[in-house]
């Protein structure tokens, strides 16, 4: 690049541009002029700083000051400060309700609807000792279901029958979730309605 | 005991002799004078000075450092230290020759810019003086507070509240322009 007379301005603000311009000042003698007025201008501002005494300015403002009143502190902080607080103590006392306050909560169908891990280990303990129960019972029936052609004990193995196909649906429908209360009283009044039809069965077989 | 008549009870209070920045802060939020003292003593004469560039005379210099310092006490409660106290003062400083500026401007007539001296024996620095009056008014704030004030590019920043490199490109378009306004008036 060519560097003219007009490039000094860039020259000046960029500096990697000074090199050229250097050696454009050596012929040139009005940009000469210009860079020495550029250089001058700062000299000679340092020149204008202003000073002058005012022996009554420091008086005139202390006695100004001294009529004020006293300034005021920032309300800001204080007021973060308090908002600070009141949010710990807001938090304090809603962690105390909810832990130890709190009425217990009402059971809704909802949250009556799922068990926990060891309620659900508890009534499969259960339901597996029923099971063995209505299993005994069976063993003592079974003859008598079996050989028995009475319209009685037709209708007690058509029951049964009904019964073992309703458990096993909702044993089904169990596996896929465990945790459903609703499942597991439908279940265990399946296993109760099987216990007493067997428990029926029997004792109407032992008074024949 | 030494009673301190006239005055409000932390008026006289103590302060170290050459107390920081801090201390100074904390004399000043409890209105203590001689807090507000060290301030002057330490930032007047270059109040001053800059007032009167603003300003154009002794007289008006003197009235808007003393609203400065008015308006430190009255607000430096609020001062929460976020820059220099120095900067901060300059800034209220600038922003009160600023309304007196615009006050006094609206009060006279507009007429044209000074005329910037064109004979060649008239020294530099009066040239100087008239071109800088010309100047707009961030460009000859950032001049003053460079060149003649000697403050740094990051003090003017943080006065002016601009990017250090606003207040390096308002310098030198201020210089930019000076120089064109004095080689004209050279020509």
């Amino acid at each position: 690049m060519k560097f003219e007379c007009g490039d000094l301005d860039r020259a000046l603000a960029v500096p990697e541009l000074m090199q050229e311009a250097r050696e454009h000042l050596k012929e040139c003698a009005a940009c000469r002029r210009e860079l020495r007025l550029w250089n001058d201008i700062s000299s000679a501002a340092k020149e204008l700083h202003h000073e002058w005494e005012s022996p009554e300015l420091w008086p005139r403002i202390r006695e100004q000051l001294a009529a004020q009143p006293r300034p005021k502190p920032s309300r800001w902080k204080d007021w973060k400060l308090m908002a600070i607080a009141a949010s710990i103590f807001v938090g304090a006392a809603l962690f105390v309700w909810l832990n130890w306050l709190r009425p217990p909560v009402q059971q809704t169908a909802g949250n009556r609807t799922f068990l926990t891990e060891q309620a659900l280990r508890d009534v499969e303990h259960n339901e597996a000792a029923y099971r063995e129960s209505i299993d005994r019972l069976y063993t003592l029936a079974e003859p008598k279901l079996k050989n028995s052609q009475s319209p009685l004990v037709v209708s007690y193995r058509e029951k049964l029958i009904l019964l073992d196909s309703a458990i096993d649906d909702v044993s089904s429908n169990l596996r896929q979730n465990r945790f459903n209360t609703s499942l597991q009283a439908q279940l265990a009044s399946l296993y109760r309605e099987k216990r007493e039809t067997l428990e029926d069965l029997v004792k109407h077989d032992q008074k024949n | 005991m030494v009673l301190e008549i006239g005055l409000p009870p932390l008026a006289a209070a103590s302060l170290p002799d050459h107390p920081s920045d801090d201390q100074l802060v904390d004399g000043c939020k409890r209105g203590n004078l001689r807090a507000f003292e060290h301030l002057y003593e330490i930032h007047a004469s270059r109040m001053k000075s800059i007032a009167f560039h603003m300003l154009g005379s002794q007289a008006d210099a003197e009235d808007a450092v003393q609203e400065t310092f008015l308006k430190v006490y009255r607000s430096v409660g609020s001062f929460e230290g976020q820059s220099a106290l120095g900067t901060w003062i300059y800034r209220i400083l600038l922003n009160t020759c600023y309304d007196q500026g615009r006050k006094r401007q609206r009060l006279k007539e507009a007429g044209p810019p000074p005329e910037v001296a064109s004979r060649s024996d008239v020294p530099l620095r009066i040239t100087l003086e008239r071109a800088i009056e010309r100047l707009n008014e961030r460009h000859r704030t950032v001049f003053l507070l460079f060149e003649v004030e000697g403050l740094k590019h990051s003090e003017i920043a943080s006065i002016l509240e601009v990017p250090e490199g606003t207040s390096r490109t308002w310098l030198f378009e201020a210089k930019r322009e000076l120089k064109r306004t004095l080689m004209e008036s050279r020509s």
